[in-house]
């Protein structure tokens, strides 16, 4: 581009030519054209997406992660007893699995509103 | 146990099997329907045939076996088989969907444009393949032997031969409603006789397990190679799921990311159904069926509580239901595994070929015949491993085609879907890295079996193989920097952006 004419020259154009376009660019071209507002919408979406795959690995970490070290470290845990059962058989036996599908339902919640945002901002209902 | 309800079980099963493949033979036309049922199937559907697929010998007899012989520790394995596809459902099952491959190895060379990706990914998985089919066939060997008498190789050839009947008719349509069905009857098989268990088990007064302390309480011996065991069989369960070519292939088959996700939530809830139950079965072995410890058949205490318990007509006719329930397992869990091998193989192979001088009508026959060459030829090598290796536990062998996958399409997908920076060269250093790590400890564990620590590290690989595949490929990466393909950007598009938005997709 030659935006930046040599010194004691003065560029004469036609105002119109150079007036800046008042063509609404929508973020679909944006993000098609891989133009640096496209990449930063593609960049949000995968972020927090990221993120909210991250928090559920966090908390099966810190959960189930965690459970053999406790198990290990507390007695008291281990010889508790619920109806005669030892409480480690009924959370790794039963107890873990509702704990997984809702953390599962959680995370498909999370994503697929963090879809619907990213949708709306792209392509914005007309109203 | 009497032998003619037990046949009688595994002929209807196997009938049932080949009669659904048949059906979905007359609606399988295209190659498109053969690899991936053309992308229609519903999430309940898709789901049934991902739990049917996925429950194998290991699930169905394995861990009752485990927990019959070591307790609370072993309860590790189906909390690990069901959090891998938690794991894969947040990382990795909506964008692999979008990325419109057909398996692991397409997905590799659609990320990272590059051809060498892509064979090394097809050789892991058929070695992954492999190594989840043999203790299928032996599971299957094992339980034909125990109902009937028949020798071990009677059983493994049954499968075997079935799974390539099955493949090479119908593809993955038929085996979609054939592991759908399978789910079903695996979850009813094992159901029902538990209720009738614990009725007998009430009426005998609730006798207690009679088994030393450790064996009620995790970590009972309280060891440093006990702690390492179980984080590595965690590692491995919950990364190598999503790595299982016979799982990923399952997600192509979903009409969009959507889908996707719903089908894999659908999932955690059929297969948290399913491992409820095994312990039960593993803790009643304790009580009546300690002898099996003794004779080091453990695997099979599901099929034998029945007869014991029970007795009579109702006992052989529940060990007839368990029978059949643990064959539709040999059988689902090895058609898929034994149609993604097939697809990675014959996809190769034609490709290999020069395909695209053809015309398209003999492009099409020469696809789905290569398809099905390829499907035979994959079974025999695992066939003849099955045949010839030593017995070790069916849940134990399993836990090496987890870690393997875990070590190396864990890091492929998880990189590769969520950091753009991934190369090929890096990506390749990874997958051979981190299978040669994985790949060694079954082979020294099987033909050497080290002692102490490295006995150790080698029975359960994970917790230090997949750190390796994870640190090669993001050094590689980054040591390639330039490498990182031109269209990233178009990539990623199209693997985070819901389909309902029109934005170019195309490479």
């Amino acid at each position: 581009m030659t935006d930046e004419p040599a010194k004691g020259r003065i560029r004469v154009t036609n105002p119109l030519t150079t007036a800046p376009s008042h063509v609404r660019r929508s973020v679909r071209q944006e993000i098609d054209e891989s133009t640096g507002v496209g990449e930063v919408y593609m960049r949000s979406l995968i972020r927090s997406q990221l993120r909210a795959a991250l928090t559920v690995a966090t908390t099966l970490l810190l959960s189930i992660g965690t459970l053999p070290l406790i198990f290990l470290a507390f007695d008291s845990v281990t010889d508790f007893e619920v109806w005669g059962v030892p409480l480690p058989w009924l959370v790794l036996g039963a107890a873990v699995y509702p704990a997984l599908f809702a953390l599962g339902w959680l995370y498909v919640r999370q994503a697929e509103r963090a879809e619907r945002d990213f949708a709306d901002l792209v392509e914005p209902e007309e109203s | 146990m009497n032998t003619t309800y037990g046949i009688i079980a595994v002929a209807l099963v196997a009938l049932a099997t080949l009669g659904i493949g048949a059906f979905g033979l007359r609606l399988s036309r295209t190659t498109s329907d053969f690899y991936v049922a053309s992308r229609s199937v519903s999430p309940v559907w898709n789901s049934s045939a991902i739990g049917g697929e996925y429950l194998s010998a290991a699930s169905f007899l394995g861990v009752a076996g485990l927990v019959l012989a070591s307790g609370a520790d072993m309860l590790w394995y189906p909390i690990g088989w069901t959090t891998g596809y938690l794991m894969l459902l947040v990382f990795v099952a909506a964008p692999l969907r979008r990325s419109g491959a057909y398996t692991i190895p397409d997905f590799a060379q659609v990320r990272l444009q590059s051809v060498g990706v892509r064979r090394v990914a097809s050789i892991l998985v058929v070695g992954v393949g492999w190594l989840y089919l043999m203790p299928q066939f032996q599971g299957a060997g094992l339980t034909l032997r125990t109902v009937t008498g028949a020798p071990n190789w009677v059983g493994t050839a049954v499968v075997a031969v079935i799974v390539v009947i099955n493949v090479v008719s119908g593809g993955m349509r038929s085996i979609t409603f054939v592991q759908a069905f399978q789910y079903w009857l695996k979850l009813t098989a094992l159901l029902i006789p538990v209720f009738f268990l614990l009725h007998a088990w009430t009426d005998d007064g609730r006798p207690s397990p009679v088994a030393p302390t450790a064996w009620f309480q995790p970590f009972g011996e309280a060891t440093g190679p006990g702690l390492y065991l179980t984080y590595s069989v965690m590692v491995a369960t919950f990364l190598g799921t999503m790595g299982l070519p016979h799982v990923v292939v399952r997600f192509y088959t979903n009409p969009d990311g959507h889908a996707a996700r719903r089908t894999t939530l659908i999932v955690l809830a059929l297969l948290g159904t399913f491992y409820l139950l095994p312990t039960i079965y593993g803790v009643l072995g304790r009580i009546y069926a300690r002898d099996l410890l003794a004779s080091g058949r453990t695997d099979t205490v599901v099929l034998e509580l029945p007869s014991r318990m029970i007795g009579g007509s109702t006992g052989e006719v529940l060990a007839a239901l368990l029978t059949a329930g643990a064959f539709a397992a040999f059988l689902s869990t090895s058609s898929g595994i034994t149609m993604s091998i097939a697809g990675v193989v014959g996809q190769g192979l034609t490709r290999g070929m020069g395909a695209s001088t053809r015309p398209a009508w003999a492009r099409r026959i020469s696809t789905i015949t290569t398809l099905r060459l390829a499907a035979a030829g994959g079974v025999l090598v695992p066939l003849a491993l099955a045949l010839s290796a030593e017995r070790i536990a069916v849940a134990n062998s399993v836990t090496f085609a987890f870690a393997l996958a875990a070590s190396t399409f864990c890091p492929l997908l998880v990189l590769g879907i969520w950091w753009r920076g991934l190369t090929a060269r890096g990506a390749i250093a990874g997958l051979i890295g981190g299978g040669l790590c994985a790949g060694i400890a079954p082979v020294m564990t099987i033909a050497w079996g080290p002692e102490g620590w490295l006995g150790v590290l080698m029975s359960q690989p994970a917790a230090w193989s997949v750190p390796v595949g994870f640190g090669l490929m993001i050094g590689g990466s980054l040591l390639t920097r330039g490498d990182v393909p031109a269209n990233v950007s178009r990539t990623m598009v199209r693997l985070h952006t819901p389909e309902r938005l029109d934005v170019d997709r195309q490479f």
